[in-house]
Formats: C-alpha cells, sequence, structure tokens
C-alpha cells in the first residue's frame, strides 16, 4: 500500500517504512540506544531526500526516546543537573547545526556533507565501541578492579559544579563541550547521539553507569525536539506522516528487541553494535567512492 | 466504473459535441482537476475529441507548471564523486508530455516545431550561466523523462475512424500542483489547420494538503505539533506494546 508523504512529497510503501521502523526499533531496543544512526541512512536508501531524512529522524527519535526517558525519569535515574547543562549546551549545538544544514544545502553539498559527518564520526565511535568491548572482555578475564572513575585533566578546569547524582565536582566546561558537539550531530545527522554520549559520559565524565542512560535520554528527547522545532521552522523537512509511519514500527520492535537484549551480557552488546556502526560507515563510505550511476543530479533550487 | 466504458462513454460525449463545420476541432479531458491526496499513486488523464473529417495529424501537448530547477554534475574530488558545476534552469515545465498521431518530425517542419515548442528537444530550456555545455540541458531532460514528468510518444493519439481520437498521459506521483495545460493540434500538410486548449488544475487536497499548507505557513506551530505528537505516540506505543 503507498501512502503520500505531504513534506517529501512522495509515495513510499506504508509496509517497508513501517519495516525499516521495526529492524530499527529491534536494534535500539537490543542495544538500549535510539538507533537514528541508522534511520537516516536507510531512509535515503529507499530515496527519502536528505533533507527530510535528517529531520524527520530526529523527530522520530525524539518520539521513540520519550517512554524511556518517563520510565528512568520515575525510577530516579535522571541526574537532572548533569542533563541540564548537557541540554543547554545541545540547544546551542543544535542551532549552529540547522544553520549549517541549510547554508550546505545551498550549496547543493548535503548529500555529501551527511554522508561524510556519518563516515566520519560513525568509523570513530565504531573503533572505539569495538575495542572497548574486546578490552573489557579481556579485563574479565583477568579480574582487574576499577576505580569509582578515573581522574582527568579536564575534570580540573575552572568552573566547577557539584552533580550530586552523579557524585561527581568536575569542571563544566566537558559537558558543555559534549552537549554541543552532540547537539550539532543531531541536527546535521537526523540522530539523538545517545550511541556517543553514553560512552562519552561514562569515560569521560565518569558518570556512575546506573545514570547514564536516564541522564543521556533526557538530552536526546531535548535537543531532538528542538531540531524538530528548528528544521520546521527553516527546512520545512519534517515528515509527520513519515514520522508517525517509523514510530509505529520502532515502538513495536523496541520491545521485542529489548526481550532479546536481556539475554545478552553488556560487553558482547557493546561488540556487536561497534562492528554494526562500523559496518553502517564503510557502506556509506565506500558509496562516496563508488562511480555514481547518474552523472547528473537535479534538484528544485532554493 | 471501469475502464472501457468510461472510454465509450468519453467517446460517445465527443461526438454528442460533433463539430460544427465553423469549430473544426473538439477536445475534452476525462477530469478538469486531479487531487493529490495522501493516498495520491499518480492519475491518468484521457484527452479525447473530435476533428473535422480532412485527413489530418494530432498533437496533444500537457505541460505543467513552470520552476526554477539546478542540475550538478558529478565530479570526482580526492576519489570521492562529489556535485561539482552546476547550471541554474530559471523555467523548466514541471510536466510536459506530448503524444501524436505520427513521429513529430513527419508531421511538421523543424522550423515550426521549434517555434510552437513541440518535442523534447523543443522545450525552452536555456541555462542561466554562459557555460554552453548541451549535456546539462540533456541531463535534465533525460532525468525527467526516467521519472515520468516528460514524456513524447510519437504513436499515442489514436484514431477512432477519421473523426474522433483519444490519447492517455499518465501524471505520476511526483507531478507538481499547479495549473497545467493541454493543448490539441490538428496538423495538415505541415501546417496547423486547428488548435484548442483546456486546462487542467493539480491541487493538493485532504489531509496531505493540510499539513503541506500548515508546515510552510505555519511552521512554529509545525514543529511544536510535531514535536508533540511524536511524544504522543511515543508514549501510547510503549504503553500499549508494554511487556507485563
Amino acid at each position: 500500500m503507498q501512502v503520500y508523504l505531504p513534506l517529501a512529497e512522495m509515495s513510499v510503501d506504508v509496509l517497508l517504512v513501517v519495516g525499516i521502523g521495526l529492524a530499527v526499533g529491534l536494534l535500539s531496543g537490543l542495544f538500549g540506544v535510539g538507533g537514528g544512526f541508522l534511520m537516516t541512512p536507510l531512509l535515503i536508501f529507499i530515496g527519502i531526500p536528505s533533507a527530510v531524512a535528517v529531520a524527520t529522524s530526529a523527530n522520530q527519535t525524539m518520539g521513540a526516546s520519550i517512554s524511556g526517558l518517563i520510565a528512568h525519569w520515575r525510577r530516579g535515574n535522571v541526574d537532572a543537573k548533569m542533563g541540564a547543562v548537557l541540554t543547554a549546551a545541545g540547544l546551542a549545538g543544535s542551532a549552529l547545526g540547522v544553520q549549517l544544514f541549510v547554508l550546505v544545502r545551498s550549496l547543493g553539498q548535503l548529500d555529501l556533507v551527511v554522508a561524510l559527518f556519518y563516515v566520519v564520526v560513525l568509523g570513530i565511535v565504531g573503533s572505539l565501541m569495538a575495542a572497548e568491548s574486546v578490552r573489557a572482555l579481556m579485563r574479565r578475564r583477568r579480574q582487574i578492579r576499577r576505580r569509582l572513575h578515573e581522574h582527568f585533566w579536564m575534570h580540573g578546569l575552572p568552573l566547577k559544579m557539584r552533580f550530586r547524582q552523579s557524585r561527581l565536582y568536575i569542571s563544566v566546561i566537558p559537558p558543555v563541550l559534549i552537549g554541543f558537539g552532540i547537539g550539532l550531530l543531531s541536527a546535521i545527522m537526523g540522530v539523538g547521539g545517545g550511541f556517543i554520549l553514553v560512552p562519552a559520559m561514562i569515560y569521560l565524565l565518569g558518570m556512575p553507569t546506573g545514570v547514564v542512560i536516564g541522564t543521556s535520554l533526557f538530552q536526546v528527547v531535548f535537543v531532538t525536539a528542538a531540531v524538530t522545532v528548528m528544521q520546521s521552522v527553516s527546512t520545512q523537512s519534517v515528515d509527520i506522516i513519515l514520522s508517525l509511519l517509523l514510530m509505529a514500527g520502532a515502538v513495536a520492535g523496541a520491545q521485542f528487541g529489548a526481550a532479546m537484549g536481556s539475554r545478552l551480557r553488556g560487553e558482547e552488546t557493546r561488540g556487536l553494535l561497534g562492528l554494526l556502526v562500523l559496518m553502517v560507515a564503510l557502506e556509506l563510505g565506500i558509496n562516496l567512492f563508488r562511480r555514481p550511476e547518474a552523472m547528473f543530479v537535479v534538484e528544485p533550487l532554493l | 466504473m471501469s475502464r472501457p466504458p468510461r472510454l465509450a462513454a468519453a467517446l460517445l460525449a465527443a461526438s454528442l459535441f460533433a463539430p460544427s463545420p465553423a469549430a473544426a476541432l473538439v477536445a475534452e479531458l476525462s477530469q478538469r482537476e486531479i487531487e493529490v491526496t495522501t493516498g495520491f499513486t499518480g492519475a491518468e488523464l484521457l484527452v479525447f475529441g473530435a476533428k473535422e473529417t480532412a485527413p489530418a495529424d494530432l498533437v496533444v501537448a500537457v505541460r505543467g507548471p513552470a520552476l526554477p530547477f539546478v542540475v550538478r554534475q558529478k565530479t570526482r574530488i580526492a576519489g570521492m564523486w562529489v556535485n561539482g558545476a552546476s547550471e541554474i534552469f530559471n523555467t523548466a515545465p514541471t510536466f510536459y508530455a506530448i503524444a501524436s498521431t505520427r513521429p513529430l518530425t513527419e508531421i511538421l517542419p523543424e522550423s515550426e516545431r521549434q517555434r510552437l515548442r513541440l518535442g523534447l528537444d523543443a522545450l525552452p530550456l536555456r541555462p542561466e550561466g554562459s557555460r554552453d555545455d548541451p549535456a546539462f540541458r540533456d541531463a535534465l531532460v533525460e532525468i525527467k523523462t526516467d521519472a515520468g514528468l516528460y514524456r513524447q510518444v510519437d504513436d499515442g493519439v489514436t484514431l477512432v475512424g477519421d473523426r474522433l481520437f483519444h490519447t492517455r498521459v499518465f501524471l505520476p506521483p511526483t507531478v507538481v500542483p499547479g495549473p497545467y495545460r493541454v493543448d490539441v493540434l490538428a496538423v495538415q500538410d505541415g501546417r496547423i489547420v486547428a488548435a484548442r486548449d483546456v486546462s487542467l488544475v493539480v491541487r493538493r487536497v485532504g489531509t496531505s494538503a493540510e499539513i503541506w499548507r500548515f508546515a510552510h505557513d505555519h511552521s512554529w506551530f509545525y514543529g511544536f505539533g510535531a514535536v508533540l505528537v511524536a511524544a504522543l505516540a511515543g508514549w501510547a506505543g510503549s504503553v500499549l506494546f508494554r511487556r507485563n
């Protein structure tokens, strides 16, 4: 069955789109990430314009993350103060990101920039995740004790702030930089950024793992909400019909994924996720070098 | 209604409109309005009519609203294929379909065909820049043709007897809403002997039209609405699928 997407201005197969939502939801439930980094490339792959894919994926990620946030909030797993710092910085980053998005689109290089961001960011994050998971597996064998959290030079920067729930007294500069970066990526890639934020919180900020997921969802929900509004205003490319179809699949898929995920060990899950991220990066990277089928593209002049 | 009876009815209607000797040509469309709804998968337009009994060829051209387009050429930078040189075509028809009883080149002399802009190679597509590379124009026509938005069918117009004619024009789901114009020309000995034009409107209607208009006219409200709808859908979905 075909349905017309009002803002993408094209018809798509309902089952295909719901299926993509289901598949991404399944993986996101399995790995505990939003899955925006898979959603955007898949949408572009089926012919959705890059702008619509990015903006709609951000909107979809927001909807898919909200129930998780509510659940973690109820259990008290959200460091609201840290979340607020990350969100404030994330809003600034996403505002800049949307401006960059508009500029790059008018230059006709949006497809390239989105692809490059994906290749570089996913390549780095995927490698780090895979490496970390291998290290963790080896560490488990050797039974080495770890400290509560490591102290880096950056924690000693000025503007120290106490984050009671995370049991941290660190400079506000690292969380601000991280939040800003995630906000920027959120606007350009249409991702929530949980797959970067979660490891960044654990390894760079040294937050206890118990509050990491909830706090990252806090930032993701608010930043993707802001991206949705800003993309709607600047590019009119948030397609609500597409977003709802994706969510219908994703919400169902996430439940099955979560059930499957509870049977996997943390290190193994992270290793698999790292591999998946690397594969997406590789595929997109190879595509940049592959000779295009058509040597010309036609776009409406904006 | 199934298709053959509709066609028969249309042709019957056309014969009822039989031309008086003064009106050498009459033409009508199966519909004067095409509605783009949420379930829109394209529309088939039937152009039909009657001409004088004298032997003449017929040309039917459907033109959509013109919009500015940019054509970009892929170039290789550091091994990567990226958008390089570009040409802007300020007024390119978003839709152009032409059908005739015989190949256009056999019906009309070249100069006349170019003057009347009949045929894909006669479309008035002039790039804005000074670069005189026909590759960009050709690419525009080729891409639009592949998308079903430009079409030239040399035997697309069917004559029934020596008076009635009809042709079908498919408008794909990507047609741009706006005013469309259908020109029907009767050609005899390389000259246009009769011409009729009928207008057609493609409109966005229903939910998809309202969503599009709202997103463009009230983009702030649309943005907040999208956030609210996504939040509600996400929450409702999690309640619905919650495992016990």
